[in-house]
């Protein structure tokens, strides 16, 4: 088995419920994760982005081999996760926990390096690249959140993975602390790892991803390149009162909303659109800027298709 | 630009170090006061108080004397504490994510608990050690056989009760709950005869407990079955009942633990 032909990640129909408790104490089943088809190739940079229990985590955790799923399959270059783990193919830096107080920087890089067999260079190397090794005696019950995520990063780095994941990598850091992340991020992005990150900043997503994959309740909602997401983003919503919504679909297709006899497009032309829909009989007419924020929101709170949005077509309509 | 090879096939070296992380664990314990002081100091104070009364450390008991017996009794206080902490202390920092970043390395779970039950076992020999000292030191009386079975009985006995820590461990799933672990340890050690004998329907309750079984075994070679239960005359306990007593306590710490980490995986 070659990683070079299998996909970096690939995930076919996953699901994962968890079975919970409801109110009254019933017993009742949560799902996390609904529905995801998605396969990232080598070298890609892509950003999960969604709001909190979107399924992210969850799906991070099956990536990882930390959970299993309850339906569907994940492939991680072709091997089953845990073993891409135990390959040292796939590693990762946690949203929360997974460090131990009473140790020191350097002695939890030197505990986690054991698992791997301990290599003495790979700590000295690992600790300047991540610009911990000032701080190597230092208890990690003393460093600052920024600093402790650093450790994360380090210890991620230490397998020397293919894959990297990232699981809300810069949650409860300062500004500087942020940019300081992410420039070491790209460093290690620029020899060659495929990252994986999830988010709910969308400016992180749009400054460090190549590819942004949206997800809300479970499912991929939208999944395009960055710049496509960004003109979907930051095109314009045409409104107006059509006298036959239908029709509109007819010319625009079922991506139109309609409410009240309202219809709604979302659009990069708005000229063109608004031309059409006046063709049509529309009145009432409204052009407005949608901001990027506006379309997070739309796309991961209501209307979910069962299929996901082709950003192209969103943006060229 | 790449540095990373394409078709890597084998693990970088799968074979995890389990020095280094016995060293960095040892040191762990080492570093943390408190739990030395109710490990080794409490005990070991215990010891001198009870052991070296000139009213009853003298006499005979089987091939030695009591201070003997008090020493072997104090010693399994001392190590069962450390080991209920090494094993409710590594149920918490598992439930606090430790164990999550640890699921992210190739290393085994059964590795993992290699290297924890060697490190029980080595904070266990702390307070044993220095209490024989004391013993040998202060005047405790046996036979040779005694000395080196009793000390293997303890430090091999006490590694069930890392169980013990784990299960409260894996219950409260805080740091709190590790005290309260060692803090149970005081009564069940009052019910394990530890320090006090016991008399009457007391002693016959107390045969159940999960310590009596520990102590009772570990002093066996030095009282070979003879218990001093206060003024009245010494009973005779055969063999059989505190070897049953720490095989049931093990097999229900072991079944309790395992149906735990199947809740807690449940549940994440």
């Amino acid at each position: 088995m070659t990683t070079s032909t299998a996909p970096a990640v690939e995930l076919v129909d996953l699901g994962r419920t968890f079975s919970t408790k409801d109110g009254a104490g019933r017993p009742a089943t949560v799902t996390a994760v609904d529905r995801i088809d998605l396969t990232i190739g080598s070298g890609e940079i892509v950003a999960l982005l969604g709001p909190n229990g979107a399924g992210k985590t969850t799906t991070l955790d099956i990536v990882l081999g930390l959970i299993e799923p309850t339906r569907g399959s994940a492939r991680v270059h072709g091997r089953s996760p845990r073993q891409a783990v135990q390959d040292g193919l796939i590693s990762a830096v946690l949203q929360t926990g997974g460090l131990l107080a009473d140790l020191t920087v350097g002695e939890t890089v030197q505990y986690v390096a054991s698992t791997y067999g301990g290599r003495h260079d790979d700590i000295v190397d690992v600790l300047a690249r991540t610009g911990l090794t000032e701080l190597a005696g230092r208890r990690v019950s003393k460093c600052s959140g920024g600093q402790q995520q650093r450790l994360r990063f380090a210890l991620a780095l230490l397998a020397d993975p293919r894959v990297l994941v990232l699981d809300e990598p810069t949650a409860g850091m300062d500004v500087s602390a942020r940019r300081e992340f992410w420039a070491t991020m790209r460093e290690e992005a620029a020899r060659g790892r495929t990252v994986v990150f999830a988010t709910h900043y969308l400016e992180e997503a749009d400054d460090f991803a190549d590819r942004i994959v949206l997800v809300a309740e479970g499912r991929v909602v939208a999944d395009g390149p960055t710049a496509d997401i960004r003109a979907t983003a930051t095109g314009r919503i045409v409104t107006a009162l059509a006298p036959d919504p239908e029709a509109v679909r007819t010319v625009f297709g079922p991506d139109v909303e309609v409410e009240h006899g309202r219809v709604t497009i979302r659009t990069a032309d708005s000229d063109a659109v608004a031309r059409t829909l006046l063709d049509l009989g529309a009145h009432d007419l409204e052009i407005t800027t949608g901001s990027l924020e506006d379309a997070f929101v739309r796309m991961t709170t209501h209307h979910i298709p069962t299929q996901p949005t082709p950003i192209e077509d969103g943006a060229s309509a | 630009m790449s540095t990373l090879d394409d078709t890597r096939t084998d693990a970088p070296t799968a074979r995890a170090d389990h020095r280094t992380m016995y060293r960095l664990e040892l040191r762990r314990v080492l570093r943390d006061p408190v739990t030395l002081f109710f490990t080794i100091a409490l005990p070991a104070f215990l010891f001198l108080i009870f052991g070296t009364s000139e009213s009853w450390a003298g006499e005979k008991v089987g091939n030695g004397n009591v201070a003997m017996s008090i020493m072997i009794a104090m010693a399994a206080y001392g190590a069962v504490t450390a080991t209920v902490g090494i094993g409710g202390q590594a149920a918490v920092e598992r439930a606090q994510g430790w164990g999550r970043q640890l699921g992210l390395t190739p290393l085994r779970d059964s590795s993992y608990v290699g290297v924890k039950v060697a490190l029980a076992a080595t904070i266990a020999l702390g307070p044993i050690a220095v209490i024989y000292v004391l013993g040998a030191i202060v005047g405790a009386e046996g036979d040779a056989s005694a000395w080196a079975l009793s000390a293997l009985v303890l430090v091999v006995g006490s590694l069930v009760f890392a169980l013990y820590g784990l299960c409260f461990g894996l219950l409260f799933r805080s740091e709190a709950a590790i005290s309260g672990a060692s803090g149970s340890v005081v009564i069940l050690g009052f019910l394990g005869n530890i320090f006090f004998p016991l008399t009457g329907a007391l002693l016959t309750v107390a045969k159940f407990t999960p310590l009596y079984g520990y102590a009772s075994l570990a002093r066996y070679p030095l009282t070979e079955g003879w218990i001093v239960s206060g003024d009245a005359a010494p009973i005779h306990e055969p063999l059989w009942m505190p070897v049953t007593n720490v095989i049931v306590w093990t097999m229900i710490l072991a079944i309790a633990a395992t149906l735990l980490v199947r809740r807690g995986r449940g549940r994440q």
